[in-house]
């Protein structure tokens, strides 16, 4: 019996008259991890932004449990419980670490936690605990996205959907970062992930979507993208087969 | 000429142009922070301190209501005026990407507001005169009128107010996060029409302040508005956009240059000056003199 969290059915997305996304449909199974994988320009990042009201589609149905979202802004949308760590995690840079984390806890639904959420994401983040006062634009890239995702975490997602987090970050920190979706995945948060780093993505995903110009060209487990031989070729390749 | 000077007329004239330079000063402030969220230069700013100064104007005569004192009308009444003015004018236009829309609303506001006020209150200059006005405090042979260190007072209060509303709650804070980057503020869950209208009531709440400073010093006209705007627009300039200390800064650096180009050359210059001085922060520090300063803060 699969139980549909996120399900978005036959959507297509415009820039103008330029199509980004062409007729796609996916499904997120609640408390998973699912990967959106694919080359630059496939139309990752664009699902994730229509999902969360940025950038809304022309044509199609979006579902989270089992309501229709696809008209929602974005400030609903986070209210609902969809949290959506952006590309390049554009942080208030000029604001502190705190009062970063302090605008996540922003939705009504949240705000009445802040404390405790405070304690769970410095707890998460120790971190970022011992710089909360500092500028977040003076973190280094891999607390960045940590204060990037702390800050998502305040408004107590029940789908955190995450865009590119380990780009441009030094390999411990890719680690930690692959580890800490795991962890955040078993405290029962659904993930929907976009990744460049194909490999480390199928590695921990239970479902994922390859998408190809707009398009989606195969889905599949985790496992099973990572085993085949189109995937291997097209977007693996040599170099990562070691890792 | 230079014969008169002493040091006395020096600091004098340095008095006099930090004392006014603070209407300027919290003009860009309210200009500030609606750039902030709306991307605008908001150009009825002036106007808008105009109109303020004519309803003090009009408490003074009309109830014989103290100027002081009718600020505990005319700052809540500018702060629902503000946040009227948002969801009635700008609401629709704030969405749109091209910002000239809302530019041109605001130049149309303008307009409207300076006819407006000529065919309720003419185009006579007004001048609010109480006992007090001609007062003034002499330390040290120093000439520090009363109002204008009122002035002084006001503004120096409601720019901390401010800075305690932005720093403090969550909807300043907020208003702070959506001058950075409206996306991102729109994805943890505010409000872009929430944080415009708080701009503005702020914006226009920091107005009603100026618009009681300004009557209780100077003589005003429905057309000086414009000329205020501009005022505060060059020391937004000089401040630094974003920074609401620098945008004080800004005003009170722009006040001792008029004060000091007026008196060591002539009124006309001092206007001169102060615009050739804009055009040069922005040429050579378009970020502003007083950024780095802020940052730190």
């Amino acid at each position: 019996m699969e139980n549909h969290l996120l399900e978005v059915k036959g959507i297509d997305v415009l820039y103008g008259d330029v199509q980004a996304v062409w007729d796609v449909s996916i499904h997120v199974e609640e408390e998973k991890i699912v990967a959106l994988v694919g080359a630059n320009g496939a139309g990752k990042t664009t699902l994730l932004k229509t999902i969360s009201g940025i950038t809304p589609a022309k044509k199609g149905e979006i579902l989270f449990q089992g309501n229709s979202i696809a008209k929602l802004k974005p400030q609903e949308v986070v209210d609902i419980g969809i949290s959506h760590v952006p590309e390049g995690r554009r942080l208030f840079s000029s604001l502190t670490v705190l009062e970063n984390l302090k605008l996540g806890a922003y939705p009504s639904r949240a705000r009445p936690l802040m404390a405790n959420s405070l304690e769970r994401a410095f707890s998460l983040f120790p971190l970022l605990k011992n710089r909360k006062d500092q500028k977040a634009g003076s973190l280094s890239g891999g607390e960045q996205q940590m204060l990037a995702i702390g800050r998502a975490l305040m408004a107590h997602p029940v789908l955190l959907m995450l865009d590119e987090p380990s780009l441009g970050l030094s390999p411990i920190f890719v680690r930690t970062i692959f580890e800490l979706i795991s962890t955040l995945n078993a405290q029962k948060i659904t993930i929907l992930l976009v990744e460049q780093n194909i490999n480390q993505a199928l590695k921990i995903a239970h479902q994922a979507y390859v998408l190809k110009t707009g398009k989606i060209a195969m889905n599949g487990s985790g496992d099973e993208l990572l085993a085949d031989p189109e995937v291997q070729r097209a977007y693996i390749g040599k170099r990562w087969s070691k890792s | 000429m230079w014969e008169y000077i002493t040091f006395g007329l020096i600091v004098q004239l340095f008095v006099n142009g930090i004392l006014f330079g603070t209407m300027y000063g919290i003009a860009a402030i309210g200009l500030s922070l609606v750039f902030g969220t709306m991307r605008i230069i908001f150009l009825a700013q002036g106007t808008m301190i105009i109109f303020m100064a004519y309803i003090c104007y009009w408490i003074f005569t009309l109830m014989g209501i103290d100027p002081y004192l009718s600020l505990v009308i005319i700052v809540p009444l500018s702060l629902l005026l503000g946040i009227g003015l948002y969801h009635i004018l700008f609401r629709e236009a704030a969405g749109l990407e091209d910002k000239n829309i809302s530019l041109l609303i605001a130049v149309g506001l303008m307009f409207l507001m300076e006819n407006l006020i000529t065919v309720i209150w003419t185009a006579n200059p007004r001048f609010i005169e109480t006992s007090y006005t001609s007062f003034a405090f002499r330390p040290m042979g120093i000439n520090i009128s009363v109002t204008r260190l009122n002035g002084l007072i006001m503004a120096l209060l409601s720019t901390a107010g401010v800075l305690l509303f932005l720093k403090k709650t969550m909807i300043g804070m907020a208003v702070r996060a959506a001058s950075e980057d409206m996306i991102s503020a729109t994805l943890v869950g505010i409000s872009p029409h929430r944080v415009n209208a708080v701009a503005f009531a702020i914006g226009i709440g920091l107005a009603g302040v100026a618009g009681v400073g300004l009557a209780t010093i100077y003589p005003f006209d429905p057309y000086y508005g414009f000329i205020f705007a501009l005022k505060a627009i060059i020391s937004l300039a000089i401040g630094g956009i974003g920074s609401v200390v620098g945008a004080l800064l800004g005003g009170i650096l722009l006040g001792l240059i008029e004060s000091l180009a007026s008196f060591f050359f002539s009124g006309g210059w001092s206007d001169a000056i102060s615009f050739a001085v804009f055009l040069i922060v922005l040429m050579f520090k378009p970020e502003g003199l007083f950024v780095r300063s802020i940052n730190k803060a």
